[in-house]
């Protein structure tokens, strides 16, 4: 059974568009969609949900058509951005209001035990407290329960981290991935921050411009962006220009800059023709200029340090070594391996962690 | 002294104590500037002439006629002015600015001109005013639907403002999420919208009450008879001098006063503070 199925929907809405968006979600599992701001992500759950009417397109929730539903007959649950309970009822008054509408709309469903779902939120003891008090972690599960209330077929989640810290991002997204398995319930979560995606998704799309321009399993996509844009939202922050010189079944040798590097191939190559090979900074390993080789080693370059940039317990060191390479390491490692601006340093790339992007 | 302030926001440093000082002073000019005159027609009047004046069946009249005309005129505005604001406050369209322009314009019209206009639309041969007498038999020349026209026309700017500051406070996607959880539109409004809004809804028919309370000049030109309070205390005034006026004066201002008061209370006392937050 499929969630949620979106077939070549498109829309304009000012600044922002959809643009032929067609996916499928099957029961039971999350998507996340991925893309930069203004990529029309949030213009596309708000389509899912009922407030755009789109140009063109179908949108079925459960195999029930509801292009041309309003969005209370919908059956979505939304959280958006802090969580948007309302401010002037109280935690309980927030989730009663989801179920008492929902009963009004489906008549004779069963009434909703407020009570027990506060407690299976762990929220029952802010019963009675205003939204206004609670800790972010707190909004969400008041979120979560008051959707859950209105017995939802899909949730649909915009970016409700957005406005959130470091810290109690990751605290949320864990706990709201708990949730989501819990409720055996699909999901379909909006965020521009790749690192939402392992965490949450079962499957990944990106998005970019009104386009999805790619989508299917999480690890699939990290594993295969398909175009330059789409390793740039997945974070990839080396991405080399290069040529295809030669290659096997197994192996493909790319031309960066005159230097050769060995990528593992898990798709057709191209003879000829410009490529991209795709690297994540922390699977660049660095080490001393004379170090032996590593079982990382299918890739051995040496390069001088031109920059150092601390994040706190890791440190992204920019590389040349005919080209500019960027590494993460732990922060630990860099004064022990001498690492400073000018510094030789070698660093191996295995080449598994070398994605081949086709532009 | 009171020339301390107990916390001062501003930068704290050496000379700033001036700054304060100074701001403070013309504060304290400006306050004089309002309170004196208020306080000073309280002073001259004795508790006989007061009573004398409050038992004198015009003033009592024109305060009840004042008092009935200025609630109607919020009503009418919060009937009119509360839709629009909401739709000013989540529409985009071209003219946009024109139209918010528009509702500020009785701010800058004088209330006499104001008033010769409504005469021309609403009186006896106006557009509006003959035919409402041809057909619906409803005069607005000499009436209290005159003076609520009158009222209105002057202070409707205050409720449709202070409403539309209010609904763009409300995170509209709070109105979605009520959507989703499967209350119609018609709902929303009720139960989320305006409840939300509340606060600035009330402040700004509080202030069209208090405007339309206040006025002399569109009423008095549209309908001179029956006397709204203004108009009695001018009457007073070119009749029976500064005295007799004058008592009438302090009692016309503790009730504005006290109602006014009493609208705040209930308008800050319900509903939080606007804002789903962002």
């Amino acid at each position: 059974m499929t969630a949620l199925a979106v077939a070549g929907l498109s829309l304009r809405l000012g600044a922002f568009a959809l643009d032929d968006v067609s996916f499928t979600l099957p029961a039971n599992d999350v998507m996340v969609v991925l893309g930069s701001n203004g990529a029309g992500k949030s213009v596309l759950l708000e389509t899912i949900a009922g407030f755009h009417r789109p140009a063109r397109g179908r949108i079925a929730i459960n195999e029930r058509d509801v292009t041309t539903l309003p969005a209370e007959k919908r059956r979505v649950g939304f959280v958006v951005q802090n969580f948007g309970l309302f401010p002037h009822l109280t935690v309980a008054q927030n989730v009663a209001l989801g179920a008492r509408a929902q009963r009004r709309a489906r008549a004779g469903s069963p009434p909703v035990d407020i009570a027990a779902l506060l407690r299976r939120f762990g929220i029952a003891d802010l019963a009675d407290a205003s939204p206004l008090v609670l800790s972010p972690g707190e909004k969400q599960r008041a979120a979560l329960a008051r959707a859950e209330a209105s017995h939802p077929d899909l949730f649909l989640l915009d970016e409700p981290f957005a406005a959130l810290d470091a810290p109690a991002r990751s605290q949320l997204r864990v706990e709201l991935a708990r949730f989501l398995r819990e409720l055996r319930l699909p999901a379909l979560f909006v965020t521009h921050d790749y690192v939402d995606v392992a965490a949450l998704g079962d499957h990944l799309a990106l998005m970019h411009a009104g386009r999805i321009i790619q989508c299917g399993a999480v690890d699939d996509v990290f594993r295969r962006p398909v175009s330059r844009t789409a390793a740039d939202i997945l974070g990839f922050e080396n991405r080399l220009v290069g040529r295809v010189v030669s290659h096997d079944r197994r192996l493909a040798q790319v031309a960066v800059e005159g230097k050769f590097l060995r990528i593992a191939t898990e798709s057709a190559v191209p003879a000829a023709g410009e490529v991209i090979v795709a690297i994540r900074a922390e699977n660049v390993r660095l080490l001393r200029p004379d170090a032996a080789p590593t079982n990382a080693a299918d890739n051995r370059l040496i390069g001088a340090v031109v920059a150092l940039e601390p994040l706190g317990a890791l440190t992204k060191v920019a590389l040349d070594c005919g080209f500019r390479l960027i590494a993460c390491l732990m922060s630990r490692d860099v004064a022990a391996l001498g690492l400073v601006s000018g510094a030789a340093v070698a660093a191996d790339i295995a080449a598994p962690d070398a994605h081949l992007v086709v532009p | 002294m009171i020339a301390v302030p107990r916390t001062w926001r501003g930068p704290k440093s050496v000379g700033s104590s001036l700054v304060v000082l100074a701001a403070w002073l013309c504060g304290g000019v400006l306050l004089t500037f309002i309170l004196l005159p208020l306080i000073q027609l309280f002073a001259v009047q004795t508790t006989g002439t007061l009573l004398q004046v409050a038992r004198e069946a015009d003033v009592r009249d024109a305060l009840m006629l004042s008092v009935t005309a200025a609630v109607l005129t919020a009503l009418v505005a919060g009937l009119f002015g509360v839709p629009f604001a909401y739709f000013l406050a989540r529409a985009e369209f071209i003219g946009k600015s024109a139209v918010a322009a528009v509702v500020d314009v009785p701010l800058t019209v004088p209330h006499t001109v104001a008033g010769i206009a409504l005469l021309m639309v609403f009186g006896r041969h106006g557009v509006i005013g003959g035919p409402a007498e041809d057909f619906l038999g409803l005069r607005f020349w000499g009436t209290l639907a005159g003076i609520v026209v009158a009222m209105l026309f002057v202070s409707l700017p205050y409720t449709v403002n202070a409403a539309r500051i209010a609904f763009e406070g409300v995170d509209p996607r709070l109105e979605m999420v009520a959507r989703t959880l499967g209350m119609g539109p018609w709902r929303v409004l009720a139960r989320i919208t305006v409840p939300l809004a509340w606060r600035g809804i009330a402040t700004g028919l509080t202030l069209t009450f208090a405007r339309s309370i206040s006025e002399f000049g569109a009423v008095v030109i549209l309908v001179y008879y029956p006397m709204t309070a203004p108009v009695q205390i001018y009457e007073m005034f070119l009749r029976y001098g500064l005295e007799e006026a004058s008592a009438a004066a302090a009692l016309l201002l503790v009730i504005s006063l006290a109602l006014f008061i009493l609208f705040r209370h209930v308008a800050y006392g319900r509903g939080p503070v606007v804002g789903g937050g962002r």
